[in-house]
């Protein structure tokens, strides 16, 4: 029964581009353009929860990460002509080496320190791609970055590039379960939950702290190369601190530590606020009001609601 | 030589001096407890014999290694275990998994074989797990195995701190306060688990203020005063020393 509703919900996830075209043919390019910045969204979403949710660091400076990557990818892809995968790969690192570098002073910081010194760094990344006007061309943004090709397919429609994307939260879903269970999952969570423990239990909290970090860093930065080749634009807007309470509502509200909560975070925090369009006037006060609804009745977020609800059931 | 041998450690906090020149010896298969009134400088010394706090002068040499002023995870994977005074869980993981996590870093893996969790890895983890259930078993708390061990009661996670240091199946054992705040059946069950670790051989260091367990258990007793090592010898010469009586009673 359970199974065969995941399978469904797979099916549907699979198939969409194909059952908007049949449900909404007149909003079809909309519709899909929602479901291409959810799955973005999403994947972005779970790799700054491997920070915040697992190893417990309140980092403020995932849209540096992700500028970085996403300035890489448009920089090589249209000054130096690069090929898709080779920019991906290229924004992955230096997001991740950017990460590394001020990782180890960063958590040398205590809690409240090290945000505050994350929140730094995104607005000084947030500064340079304003300014560093010889390389990201500042507001005038990086334009006319080509359309990717994957093994000489070019993804140039709406419904390929949703499944690219789609294919990319799959990918970071399943490294997210990977690096968040067994053991490696437990060595990150004992961190988490009491660092002077974990220093007993053997485990060095800087390392694992970093590693995380790291990661999560060099997705962030992958996502932001798919996220420009999408848009085929690049400005500093696109990581302003805006970003970061985009992640933390998506993280906080959807469940923290939990790869189906964030899921449901980035769906409801990016669809939704679109799909209330239809009710310009109301949108902002039905968005208010959830959030408010969720805050009080479920701090823990959605995820925890839905855990009860399917306790309940199957007691029930 | 000895296993741990502590060499005129000194700590000194804003105005105060916690640890004093203080000389120690454990040997090998030893129980040795720590005593001394409140302030003496008993958890200090532990701290700083595990890293987690930095000593100002004097040397710490386990196994004839220096280890004075490393880092406590490199502590803990030289095979020295110790526990808290203030109850230390991961409350958020289940007390099966709070005890995984002391063992698994000691056993050599890779990140790739992590992600990847080779048969290698699988099986080291399955033995981990046996071994982990037997001291759940042994401590009696094997029912709450899947608990997360903040859901536990207080005794319940004080056991399970204690089992927790033996995950990793350490040479020395420093034990900060197995006894306090625990009903007199447990302070008799912690009191016969230390004596079998004693028996199989582990080397124990013991800090505890309960008297009769201290008296009854240890083979030497080192009594501490305002940071200073002021007696040391076996239980009945303690029990006897006119410095001791002073420094617990006052003149």
């Amino acid at each position: 029964m359970r199974r065969a509703g995941w399978l469904a919900l797979g099916l549907v996830v699979a198939t969409a581009p194909w059952i908007v075209a049949a449900v909404v043919p007149r909003q079809q390019r909309y519709v899909l353009h929602v479901l291409i910045f959810t799955a973005l969204f999403a994947a972005l979403a779970l790799s700054y929860d491997l920070v915040v949710g697992h190893v417990g660091s309140l980092s403020l400076a995932h849209p540096a990460f992700f500028g970085v990557g996403a300035y890489t990818a448009a920089i090589l892809a249209t000054g130096a002509r690069w090929p898709f995968v080779a920019d991906v790969l290229a924004a992955a690192l230096g997001a991740a080496l950017v990460a590394a570098l001020v990782g180890v002073p960063l958590f040398r910081l205590a809690e409240h320190a090290f945000a505050v010194g994350t929140l730094g760094l995104a607005l000084v990344a947030s500064v340079v791609a304003n300014n560093w006007v010889e390389v990201t061309r500042g507001p005038l943004c990086i334009t006319g970055i080509p359309k990717p090709t994957l093994a000489g397919l070019a993804i140039t429609t709406l419904p390929a590039y949703y499944w690219l994307a789609l294919a990319a939260l799959a990918g970071v879903a399943l490294l997210y379960r990977g690096l968040t269970t067994f053991r490696l999952g437990r060595a990150f969570h004992a961190v988490r939950d009491n660092e002077p423990l974990a220093g007993a239990a053997a485990i060095n909290p800087l390392k694992y702290r970093l590693l995380a970090f790291t990661i999560a860093a060099a997705l962030a930065g992958g996502i932001g190369a798919l996220y420009v080749h999408y848009l085929s634009v690049m400005c500093p807007e696109e990581m302003t601190v805006a970003l970061t309470v985009n992640l933390l509502v998506i993280v906080f509200l959807g469940g923290v530590g939990s790869l189906r909560g964030v899921i449901v975070g980035a769906v409801l925090f990016t669809a939704l606020p679109e799909v209330l369009r239809l009710a310009p006037t109301w949108r902002l006060v039905i968005y208010g009001i959830l959030l408010l609804l969720v805050v009080v009745r479920s701090p823990e977020g959605i995820e925890s609601l839905l855990r009860r609800a399917t306790a309940s059931r199957s007691a029930g | 030589m000895a296993l741990l041998e502590i060499r005129g450690l000194i700590k000194r906090f804003i105005g105060v001096t916690a640890v004093d020149r203080v000389d120690l010896a454990v040997e090998r298969g030893e129980l040795v407890s720590l005593i001394g009134p409140n302030g003496s400088g008993k958890t200090t010394l532990f701290n700083c014999v595990t890293g987690y706090v930095a000593a100002d002068g004097g040397q710490v040499l386990f196994r004839g290694r220096d280890l004075t002023n490393a880092p406590c995870h490199r502590v803990a994977r030289l095979g020295i275990a110790r526990t808290f005074q203030q109850v230390s869980v991961f409350p958020r993981l289940s007390a099966l998994d709070n005890l995984l996590v002391f063992l698994q870093q000691h056993q050599e893996e890779r990140l790739l074989a992590r992600l990847l969790r080779t048969r290698r890895l699988r099986r080291l983890e399955a033995d981990a797990i046996e071994r982990a259930r037997g001291l759940l078993e042994l401590v009696g708390l094997a029912h709450r195995a899947d608990a997360a061990a903040g859901a536990l009661s207080y005794g319940q996670r004080k056991l399970l701190a204690f089992a927790s240091t033996l995950m990793s199946d350490p040479e020395l054992l420093l034990l900060d306060e197995p006894a306090a705040a625990v009903n007199p059946t447990m302070i008799n069950q912690m009191k016969q688990h230390i004596l079998a670790l004693h028996r199989q051989g582990k080397t124990v260091l013991l800090v505890e203020h309960n008297m009769e367990v201290v008296m009854d258990i240890s083979q030497r007793i080192v009594v501490l005063d305002h940071g200073q090592k002021i007696a040391e010898g076996p239980p009945e010469a303690i029990r006897r020393d006119a410095r001791v009586v002073e420094a617990y009673f006052g003149r």
